[in-house]
């Protein structure tokens, strides 16, 4: 195997295919990144049997070709390589890789037994703004669980009603939901896409202009996105109902500026304890919410966040983060919570937008 | 079969099944624990073992990690697969080597099949319960608030004839808190399990409820905080007193240490009749009957009688070997079932006393790292003085026996068949043999020369009537009691 490409194009296919090798592999070569040098393109494929992802770069092949390298190794060298050009000969199961400054040779792995990539007919697909799915996974895929006792809440809820794509993650804790504009009326049945894989598709999206086409099955998800094919193992299992949790009517309406909040919380957590608990209190008589945050071992911080209020006064604690985290998926300049008083859940919604709610469980006093 | 297996290649099956628990991912102990193996189980498991020869220990780790059989169809196999990745890989790679060893385990096997599927590890059932929405946080505090243990819950509480009534009474008081039974009272000796009992009605509550104000406490911890709350005062006492009124459920473990403390009886009287009449359920657990504790005045006593008052006797030996069946189970450890049977024979009553003895198997497992036998067992137990059967004399025996249903001890050992006389013999038998495991040719031979065919029909026929006849079974508990 000979060839020669751009280091540039190399080194960021290398790059995102060794987040997707296995780090610790019980199968070495599950721990490589498989390259084939075939037909005037370099194609890199590497999978961790969760998700996979296969990359093809432009390269000038002098003899075709495939060989197995240490994901690490591999990307490793070329992070650091410098130039415009990278040659490759394969001489006797040794990679030799040579640079304008640098030369290196890299042992390979046997790749017999590097598994193909699982392929998802395209019976069922649907298409999106690059930008759109990641607006969508972008703001929920942090309140997926981490917790590997139920697989479907460690997982990202994909489905498409007509004219549009909703997203939804939760902890038990807290949920959220977020929907998008999408072109066609198909509908897409319910997807369970392991958060982990989300994000990693997250990545991939960086960047990514115009339209990406989603295939899938009951058990793979699948998407080209320009050059690169990422897929991924749906998970099967059923999302919680969650619609039914989303309360209908409120004690409490609050209305505050997002930007107000949302520093008020960044300065309380200097002075939450170790549950990071923040009180908040909405007070209809000052127009305002009073939140405070005690540390025995630091001390206290109240702030005051000026709101419209409707309703009754409510006091409640939360975990800041579970707070935070809500606002930050929201873009608009201001914020309703609504609360129906205490044990129950506060919705967080963007005053001017009805694509994104939050929901986040109190803390229990 | 299982047990034959055991017992006769306890190594070549530890190796078998380290093997397979490395590579399907079950725990050791839960492959070993499957007792009702399916024949399919045991198909792939054996083709497995072969499989495993013929590939490359992280080929094998890798892909076969997961897989099952899902069904046989006119001999075609449906292998369950983890994932796409598998299935594909399996089906290009592995596929002669499967059909080759599935056939050489079962000639009617023809086709093999792969369909992705999570396997039986988490059960279909389990996956697609839709958990309740939100409802809780994972603080510690919260544990700490309602001062329950989260270990005590009803689905690791063993339900059997022994409890199931005190079990029915919480299951009400679940679903009508304050309506159903109020106060519920669980009264029974040490170690039967009734903190167990009322906890997992207090954890059933705050998962469930969790804006219900949960609390748990012993009748020492409620005094202790009576008497500082005294120490310090007007406005300490304030503080005692509305603490424990704004609890929803209150639970109070082992209110018979009330008895005898006047003021503190006192505190607890109002305390009840507040929460009482603000129907706030109200749950209780005490050693003895409340009508026979000393020193407890009948006014506490007949409001205790106003709700339900529920007993929990000794287990009876298929609850006990429910019950460690189930603890070796949290402890990831399966022994054979004769061990297990071993240990809910030996020990009786006191759950405590077989936790105890599981616990002392366990940690001998720990050491030895490879399964017990019964006698391993029996070793043990004897050695730690666990199972402290006494040595008892066959005339004891009889003598006990006999006393018992006041027939003289010399009918047992003659050639008599009248019927007051057969019974307490059959017995007799039953006792020798059951509790004492003399063989049968000598009690026969002890008790007259009877021939051992017939004291086997003896020990049938008690064993058999056992099951339906409680008269006959309280007279044993009773007589067990006095040999003791």
């Amino acid at each position: 195997m000979k060839f020669e490409t751009n280091i540039e194009q190399l080194r960021s296919a290398s790059g995102i295919s060794a987040r997707f090798a296995e780090r610790r592999a019980n199968l070495p070569v599950l721990g490589s990144i498989l390259i084939a040098a075939e037909g005037g393109r370099l194609v890199l494929r590497a999978t961790n049997l969760e998700c996979g992802v296969e990359i093809s770069v432009p390269a000038k092949i002098g003899v075709e070709g495939v060989v197995a390298v240490p994901a690490p190794i591999f990307a490793g060298f070329l992070n650091s390589a410098h130039g415009k050009n990278i040659s490759a000969v394969l001489e006797g199961g040794v990679l030799l890789l040579k640079t304008e400054r640098a030369a290196a040779s890299i042992k390979t792995i046997p790749h017999d037994d590097f598994p193909n990539l699982p392929r998802v007919s395209a019976e069922r697909s649907f298409s999106i703004k690059a930008a759109d799915l990641q607006r969508v996974l972008r703001s929920v895929v942090q309140c997926a669980s981490t917790s590997t006792v139920k697989p479907e809440l460690q997982s990202v809820l994909l489905f498409g009603d007509v004219g549009k794509l909703v997203a939804a993650a939760t902890d038990s804790f807290r949920l959220a939901e977020k929907s998008v504009p999408r072109r066609g009326s198909s509908v897409v049945s319910p997807l369970l896409l392991p958060a982990r894989n989300a994000a990693e598709l997250l990545r991939l999206l960086e960047g990514v202009k115009g339209d990406v086409e989603l295939y899938y099955n009951d058990n793979q998800l699948s998407a080209q996105l320009e050059d690169i094919y990422y897929t991924s193992r749906l998970i099967d299992g059923a999302f919680p109902n969650y619609q039914q949790i989303v309360p209908k009517t409120f004690a409490t309406e609050a209305v505050v500026l997002r930007e107000d909040f949302s520093s008020a919380l960044k300065s309380l957590a200097i002075f939450s304890d170790k549950f990071l608990q923040v009180s908040l209190a909405v007070e209809p008589s000052k127009k305002a919410l009073l939140l405070s945050a005690r540390n025995p071992d630091v001390g206290e911080q109240t702030s005051t966040v000026v709101a419209t209020i409707q309703g009754e006064a409510v006091a409640l604690s939360f975990n800041n983060r579970y707070l935070a985290d809500g606002l930050s998926s929201i873009v608009g300049e201001s914020v309703r919570l609504y609360s129906n008083g205490p044990g129950k859940a506060l919705l967080i919604k963007d005053a001017a937008d009805e694509s994104f709610f939050y929901l986040a469980m109190p803390m229990n006093r | 079969m299982r047990h034959g297996y055991t017992l006769a290649y306890p190594q070549v099956l530890h190796k078998l099944y380290t093997g397979l628990s490395l590579l399907t991912g079950h725990p050791y102990s839960r492959i070993l624990g499957e007792t009702t193996m399916t024949t399919t189980k045991e198909l792939w498991e054996n083709a497995l073992v072969e499989l495993e020869l013929s590939i490359s220990k992280p080929n094998f780790n890798t892909w076969f990690k997961d897989t099952h059989i899902v069904r046989i169809e006119d001999g075609t196999i449906s292998l369950g697969v983890p994932s796409q990745f598998a299935r594909d890989w399996l089906s290009t790679k592995f596929h002669k080597d499967i059909v080759r060893s599935l056939r050489g385990l079962s000639d009617s096997v023809r086709a093999v099949e792969y369909v992705i599927s999570r396997g039986p590890r988490r059960g279909a059932e389990e996956a697609r319960v839709v958990p309740a929405a939100p409802s809780e946080l994972p603080l510690e505090s919260v544990h700490a608030k309602s001062n329950l243990n989260p270990r005590f819950t009803f689905s690791n509480l063993v339900v059997g004839p022994f409890n199931e009534l005190a079990h029915a009474a919480a299951q009400a008081v679940i679903r009508r808190p304050g309506g159903a039974y109020n106060p519920l009272l669980v009264y029974g000796p040490t170690g039967l399990g009734k903190t167990h009992l009322v906890q997992a009605i207090g954890n059933h509550f705050r998962i469930n409820a969790p804006e219900r104000k949960v609390f748990y406490c012993t009748s020492e911890k409620f005094s202790m905080d009576y008497v500082s709350a005294l120490q310090g005062g007007g406005e300490k006492i304030q503080h005692f007193k509305e603490k424990y009124r704004q609890y929803d459920l209150l639970i109070m473990d082992d209110v018979q240490f009330l008895a005898g403390r006047e003021k503190i009886k006192e505190e607890f009287f109002h305390l009840f009749n507040f929460l009482h009449d603000s129907n706030k359920q109200l749950v209780f657990s005490c050693d003895q009957h409340p009508n026979v504790i000393q020193n407890l005045e009948d006014r506490i006593k007949s409001r205790f009688a106003g709700g339900m008052i529920i007993s929990v006797t000794p287990p009876d030996h298929e609850s006990r070997l429910a019950i460690v069946r189930s603890k070796a189970a949290m402890h990831n450890v399966i022994f054979p079932d004769e061990v297990l049977e071993y240990l809910a024979s030996t020990i009786e009553g006191n759950v405590r006393e077989l936790e105890g003895a599981l616990n002392l198997l366990l940690i001998q497992l720990d050491a030895r790292g490879e399964s017990l036998t019964v006698n391993d067992a029996r070793a043990l137990l004897r050695s730690a003085g666990g199972a402290n059967k006494k040595s008892i004399s066959i005339p004891e025996v009889v003598k006990t026996v006999a006393h018992f249903y006041g027939i003289p001890e010399e009918s047992i050992y003659e050639k008599t068949r009248r019927k007051e006389v057969v019974r307490p013999r059959q017995i007799i038998m039953f006792l020798l043999r059951e509790d004492f495991k003399i063989s049968f040719p000598t009690i026969g031979e002890k008790l007259g020369g009877r021939d051992h065919t017939t004291v086997i029909h003896s020990c049938d026929k008690i064993r058999g009537d056992v099951l339906n006849d409680s008269v006959l079974n309280q007279d044993l508990h009773q007589i067990r009691l006095m040999l003791k």
